[in-house]
């Protein structure tokens, strides 16, 4: 299988009143052809900026400060404006985190959808409307609904309608971040639902961005795991299911209900994010882990890969195999 | 859409006939001689009979629901009754006064958006930068000054010192100019008042067209274009724009009721022959039916306003039209 997009090193950092905050800091994965990548991590620890940062939509205050991105061979960060124009939305779209706010309020949804598909497919606006419906109906609602504003549609139809959006231009890649934010848990179970027929259907590559562990490894292929603005472990889902290694992942894996096993404990993580403006040199999850000791406070983990296809970052499996 | 304004109609109609009863009372409710409320503190130099003829004119002496009556007909037929201290009837100076006032504060108000809503993009758009801090700094400084203050250092260093323009008046009297020398004339002496009304007005639309312009900056539909790959200028005048003007559209149409009233204090220091310099001389010399007629003038065209604003924004805003439709 074809690698699609490849982020290599990536470190993007905002300038607060405090100092720097390293919200994404050397961060390396790949996304290959057909696959969905499950992207997890608590609250802030920076996976809409690694989103954004590939998409090139990091502004002021912040910036990507280090490393590359590949698409499909391309470095999107070196991009000028108008390969920017070319790749947008023909090679890689997003929906938004609360796609609730991702519609303009003053237009209708058909034709926030036309202007993507205007801007760049070479199409007049009766063939751009016919698809537009179609894109509608894929997403499970009425075509001829095209016509109406954001406000007339419920949350869960907005949502559908970003998703229809991101789809309009028939991108290799999607990022999906968080797009379930705000819904309730039936909704929520629909939409994912949804994006996945999709993928499977379009043979897309999607980025999938959540919190929700247990969703996340029951329609993945690859799992990265964020920590603190640091990528902390990449595995396909079977092997992090089995046999993660990051104490970080272990402690997420053991915060989830396991439904399948129910007697086992649920114990949640103690202490809590460490601010990342400023942040020292070092393991960022030191100040959690059960397992810490001297080094993980003065250096920072390489992430490597310690099987095939098996990223780690931490000092345990160094210390153990020598 | 015809039942909504029709019912909106409705609703101001009823409006306006309440002012008019209202109008209609305050005086006649007041403590004191009705005739010094009709032609002033002169009522003392009259002779019985003349005091009575005013009487009689005014019809004070009918019954309440007649006079009620008389005094909706009159409105109505244009008649605002007579200014004993100018010695003419009410409505002359009204028409007089009118098209000077809509002039001065109608340009005033549409040029000082334009601009405020210009640089507020401006500003927003760059936002911490140096342009924007300036833009900040400079407006936050026009909003400081007094109108009378501007308004004579315009005067002294235009007129007085340079002797470009002309220091009052909204024309030259007893020149005779026609066409488009008279044009030119008129153009001359609104320049001084015109852009003394600007400067101290615009400041407000500047704010709230760049605080709102940066509210919709941040929204994620603004994201969700440039993701897109739609360009810059697109996203500036068609995405966000077109969202952040609707606060100002309303901040319009409520001035926009308002701009009737003239500008009083700009009015007086350059003379200039509007209704808010009217309204001054009215109170003054305290001449109430003229005082009257100009405030029932201004409560009009404050609900006229409001019933326009009524009608244009749903087609400005999608949102209230759904609720309104
Ligand atoms: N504009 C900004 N200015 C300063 N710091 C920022 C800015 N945007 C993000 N950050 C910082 O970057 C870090 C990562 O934020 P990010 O939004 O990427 O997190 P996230 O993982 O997407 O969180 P969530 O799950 O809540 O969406 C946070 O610590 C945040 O404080
Ligand atoms: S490097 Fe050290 S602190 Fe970090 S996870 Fe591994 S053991 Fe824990
Ligand atoms: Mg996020």
């Amino acid at each position: 299988m074809s690698t699609v997009l490849s982020v290599e090193n990536l470190s993007t950092f905002f300038k607060t009143d405090k100092g720097i905050a390293k919200a994404v800091e050397n961060v390396s994965f790949s996304v290959d052809e057909g696959e969905m990548l499950g992207l997890i991590g608590e609250s802030g620890c920076g996976k809409t900026t690694v989103a954004q940062s590939i998409l090139r939509l990091i502004e002021y205050p912040g910036k990507v400060v280090a490393g590359s991105v590949y698409l499909n061979g391309k470095n999107l960060l070196k991009a000028t404006d108008s390969d920017l124009t070319g790749l947008r939305w023909r090679e890689i779209s997003v929906i938004p985190q609360s796609a609730m706010n991702a519609l303009n309020p003053v237009y209708t949804v058909g034709d926030q959808i036309i202007e993507a598909i205007l801007l760049h497919d070479n199409v007049n606006k009766k063939e751009a409307v016919e698809r537009t419906k179609k894109l509608l109906e894929l997403v499970g609602i009425d075509g001829e609904r095209w016509k109406s504003y954001p406000h007339e549609f419920s949350g869960g139809m907005k949502q559908r309608v970003a998703i229809a959006m991101a789809l309009a231009c028939n991108p290799k890649l999607v990022i999906s971040d968080e797009s379930t934010t705000g819904l309730d848990v039936l909704t929520q179970a629909q939409v994912i639902s949804l994006i996945k027929n999709l993928q499977k259907k379009m043979n897309l590559s999607v980025i999938l961005i959540s919190h929700d562990l247990p969703m996340v490894t029951s329609i993945c292929d690859r799992i990265a795991i964020m920590y603190a603005g640091n990528l902390v472990e990449w595995a396909s889902t079977e092997e992090i299911l089995k046999n993660a290694e990051h104490p970080y992942s272990k402690a997420l894996l053991n915060a989830t209900p396991d439904l399948s096993n129910p007697e086992r404990e649920v114990t949640s993580i103690p202490g809590s994010v460490p601010n990342l403006v400023n942040i020292p040199t070092c393991c960022r999850f030191h100040t959690r882990c059960p397992y810490a000791f001297d080094r993980c406070r003065q250096e920072t983990p390489e992430f490597k890969e310690i099987k095939p296809g098996h990223y780690v970052a931490c000092f345990l499996e160094e210390e153990q195999n020598g | 859409m015809w039942k909504f304004v029709t019912g909106k109609l409705l609703q101001y109609v009823i409006v306006i006939m309440l002012m008019l009863t209202l109008n209609f009372l305050l005086p006649r409710l007041m403590p004191g001689n009705p005739l010094v409320f009709l032609a002033g503190e002169d009522v003392g130099f009259m002779t019985s009979k003349e005091k009575e003829a005013i009487l009689e004119k005014h019809g004070l002496n009918d019954s309440i629901v007649q006079q009620y009556g008389t005094y909706l007909k009159n409105i109505f037929t244009g008649d605002f009754g007579f200014s004993y201290q100018q010695k003419r009837p009410i409505i002359e100076l009204l028409k007089e006064r009118l098209p000077w006032t809509m002039l001065l504060t109608g340009l005033g108000l549409v040029l000082s958006t334009i601009i405020g809503v210009l640089f507020g993009t401006i500003s927003a758009w760059r936002r911490g930068t140096k342009t924007d801090a300036n833009l900040l700094t400079m407006f936050m400084f026009l909003s400081a000054m007094p109108s009378f203050w501007v308004g004579m250092i315009l005067v002294s260093v235009f007129s007085a010192q340079l002797g470009w323009l002309p220091v009052f008046g909204a024309e030259s009297a007893w020149s005779n100019l026609k066409g488009m020398d008279r044009f030119i004339d008129i153009v001359k002496h609104l320049i001084l008042p015109l852009t003394t009304l600007v400067l101290i007005s615009v400041t407000s639309t500047f704010m709230i067209m760049r605080y709102s312009m940066l509210n919709v900056l941040g929204e994620d539909y603004i994201m969700m274009a440039k993701a897109k790959g739609v360009k810059e200028k697109v996203i500036k005048y068609k995405h966000a724009m077109r969202n952040a003007l609707l606060p100002v559209a309303t901040v319009f149409m409520l001035s926009l009721g308002f701009t009737l009233g003239g500008a009083t204090v700009i009015e007086t220091v350059f003379a200039y022959p509007g209704v808010g310099r009217l309204m001054f001389e009215s109170v003054l010399s305290r001449d109430y039916p003229l005082i009257q007629a100009t405030f029932l003038i201004i409560t009009f065209s404050v609900v006229i306003a409001n019933f326009l604003a009524d009608l244009i924004y749903p087609i400005l805003d999608p949102k209230v039209g759904k609720h309104n439709g």
